[in-house]
């Protein structure tokens, strides 16, 4: 799911965090409302409107969430289009976005929607920077440490950065757990640079008025 | 001495060899919009007010707005190298700088980093810089003097160590001359002195710095420069890391004084910083906290108990006014803030009575009782004299015939009024101050003509110092005008009249 989503909306985009804060409000009232209404899978009808269709057909996209369409014509759409083919629960979503004007969010709620459930269910997603592709032992050690030490399935999303020089950089949330060689060697530098200047300003005070300039 | 390469080479392989990199942990988020001195950030969920952050190259910023989804952040330093999406990671501190002995006789920017090409800070303290002020328990009354080396200061509007005494007047009206005779004054007296430019030309800042040098008065000074030209978040904590500094030195019993000049401008880069913020504007587009802005700023300046060492700190801010207005914002806030103000005028700047201090104006609402003893003895009704010849002064301009005793009275006026006159960069000791005043006050002054009474004034300082030293040490070792001491000061006195009557 998390690959799906991330096909037209790459992790490193930065969202508006207002827009981010409304998504996840529509998408966790979708998610409480779908319990009540005895809707098993909330998620699969909406993944499949905007992956399958949103992406397949463009055109429909731009149609459906560009503001130059008016509300009423939308709600048409909706109701010519997509309620006989979707279940009265999606379709009255839909309806309920377009009346709010935030249609243009649907993709967005989709990939907090899948945030939302993968939390639901006791997974998180956890950033994995190395300095070389991870293999499956490391992989799999990783996974476990984490799921020992911080009492969660992690969903690892990896990239590779030759800057670290070794090491990894884990991101869980806003938390970041550093052990990459390069911030290592940075505060080594810093060290012995510190270290450095105090055994100048210590042989320098040996000579002079030690409160002097 | 020799060195040998080996030698540091191994120095350097054990201290690698003994390093242990631990796992960095950090808050981190991102930045969504960068401009004008200030970032706007995603994440930093458990970011503090006020907690220093860290962007990925290095440049500190400091939690500033923390919002429903992200966090307003000033930054304190160039703004220009960061970008969109860089990352940018909590430190846990609080913005702090050094503090210390090294940090005497250098120039710093407001987060500590030398200006003066003298090489690095070198200091193992730090302090943060807001810190809640001493409170009422903590403190004790004003009771000794600081002294400024002015004469019409120190007769009139007496300043106390541990006071606010705020220096307010139109553009070149010498406010910065009578801070930094202060500064020059403090010499040899144990007071550690900081000098905060905030929002100054980078030309007016050297030329201060090098002035404190030529008279040697660097050596217990630290000045904290934010010039006009730094961005307005740096412009706006040089107080609060000049405060930070004096501190240091206060809670270790020591005595020290601070200049804020200027504190209008410091508002100004408040302003600012608020309004790019979004904080909503109130009168004259300041934000609606300005005024706590200044006032914890300046309750910092305190006389410590005697548990705490006694130590104190005086501050001495500035404001400026527009053509003295003096019922605008931010004036307004800072007069009632402080213990007193100093009110320069340019008309009488212009007049050439320099310092072109309005003594009707200016008061000290809690130097009398830190005054030195002689000086409030002679001084007393100089206040009252001056106010009664500047009435009789107005009267006399309509032509009126004034009888002998009214003439006289105007005559003495003048003398006292050219007597209160003071070069800059030349403050006086406290008793020769006493001199002078006694001096003029008892007549001694009135056969001279009014356009010699400087110059005769110096003379005089240079007799009683070559010709009666013993008293002048007994003046200033008493602190106070005993009979005896009066006497052999009438005594001196009628000498060196005699002696002005014999050169004719």
């Amino acid at each position: 799911m998390s690959e799906k989503s991330s096909k037209h909306r790459p992790d490193t985009a930065l969202e508006d965090p207002g827009a981010l804060a409304v998504a996840t409000m529509y998408a966790r009232s979708y998610m409480t409302s779908a319990v009540q209404n005895g809707v098993t899978s909330p998620e699969e009808e909406l993944n499949s409107l905007v992956d399958d269709v949103l992406l397949a057909f463009p055109e429909f996209e731009d149609l459906l969430l560009s503001d130059s369409v008016g509300r009423d014509d939308k709600l048409a759409i909706v109701d010519r289009v997509i309620a006989p083919k979707s279940t009265e629960f999606f379709a009255n979503f839909l309806r309920v976005l377009i009346r709010h004007g935030r249609i243009a969010m649907l993709p967005m709620i989709q990939s907090v929607l899948g945030r939302l459930q993968e939390e639901a269910a006791g997974k998180r997603r956890v950033r994995v920077r190395s300095a070389r592709p991870l293999s499956n032992d490391s992989r799999t050690q990783i996974c476990d440490e984490l799921r020992s030490r911080l009492g969660f399935e992690p969903l690892l999303q990896e990239a590779v950065d030759a800057s670290l020089i070794g090491g990894m950089i884990l991101q869980v949330g806003d938390t970041v757990y550093d052990s990459s060689l390069r911030s290592r060697l940075k505060e080594l530098k810093g060290r012995l640079v510190e270290k450095a200047l105090n055994e100048i300003q210590s042989g320098r005070d040996r000579f002079s008025h030690p409160e002097g300039d | 001495m020799k060195f040998k390469a080996d030698e540091i080479a191994s120095v350097i392989q054990k201290e690698i060899e003994d390093f242990r990199g631990q796992i960095v942990t950090a808050e981190v988020g991102r930045v969504i919009e960068v401009g004008d001195g200030i970032a706007r950030c995603t994440g930093l969920s458990t970011a503090m007010s006020g907690e220093m952050l860290e962007f990925s190259n290095g440049t500190r910023g400091l939690a500033f707005n923390l919002e429903e989804n992200s966090v307003g952040v000033v930054i304190l330093g160039d703004y220009l190298k960061i970008k969109e999406g860089d990352e940018i990671r909590s430190t846990g501190k609080l913005l702090s700088v050094p503090v210390g002995d090294a940090l005497l006789g250098r120039v710093v920017d407001p987060l500590g980093n030398p200006l003066d090409g003298k090489g690095p800070v070198l200091t193992p303290h730090s302090r943060p810089m807001e810190w809640q002020a001493a409170g009422v328990a903590e403190r004790q009354p004003v009771r000794e003097p600081l002294q400024t080396g002015i004469k019409a200061i120190d007769a009139m509007t007496p300043i106390g160590r541990g006071q606010r005494e705020l220096i307010i007047g139109d553009r070149k009206t010498g406010k910065t001359a009578i801070a930094i005779d202060t500064i020059l004054n403090q010499k040899d007296t144990g007071v550690i002195c900081v000098y905060v430019a905030c929002g100054q030309r980078g030309s007016s800042v050297a030329g201060v710095v090098e002035i404190l040098r030529q008279n040697g008065a660097l050596d217990y000074t630290i000045v904290v420069a934010a010039s006009s030209a730094d961005p307005a978040p740096v412009q706006y904590f040089a107080p609060y890391a000049g405060a930070a500094m004096a501190e240091y030195f206060m809670y270790q019993g020591k005595h020290t004084l601070v200049v804020y000049d200027d504190l209008s401008k410091q508002a100004v880069a408040y302003r600012q910083l608020s309004l790019l913020m979004r904080r909503p504007p109130g009168r004259e587009a300041f934000p609606g906290d300005v005024f706590y802005c200044h006032s914890r700023l300046l309750e910092r300046a305190v006389k410590l108990n005697n548990e705490l060492g006694g130590g104190s700190m005086t501050a001495l801010p500035i404001v400026e006014t527009l053509e003295g207005e003096v019922s605008a914002y931010i004036p307004t806030n800072v007069i009632s803030i402080t213990d007193g103000q100093i009110y320069l005028e340019s008309d009488l700047f212009w007049k050439g009575i320099r310092p072109a201090i309005n003594v009707g104006v200016s008061v000290s609402r809690v130097g009398g009782n830190a005054q030195n003893k002689a000086m409030k003895k002679i001084a007393g009704s100089l206040r009252l004299d001056l106010a009664a010849f500047r009435e009789l002064e107005a009267f006399a301009q309509l032509g009126t015939e004034l009888d002998k005793a009214t003439q006289a009275q105007l005559d003495r006026g003048y003398r006292m009024v050219e007597l209160l006159k003071q070069p800059q960069y030349g403050p006086l000791h406290v008793a020769d101050q006493v001199v002078a005043i006694y001096a003029g006050a008892k007549g001694y002054f009135d056969k001279v003509p009014v356009n010699k009474v400087q110059e005769t004034e110096r003379q005089l300082h240079e007799f009683i110092r070559t010709e009666h030293a013993d008293m002048r040490d007994k003046l200033i070792a008493q602190a106070a005008l005993s009979d005896e001491v009066e006497g052999m000061l009438k005594k001196a006195l009628e000498a060196f009249v005699a002696r002005l009557a014999s050169k004719g």
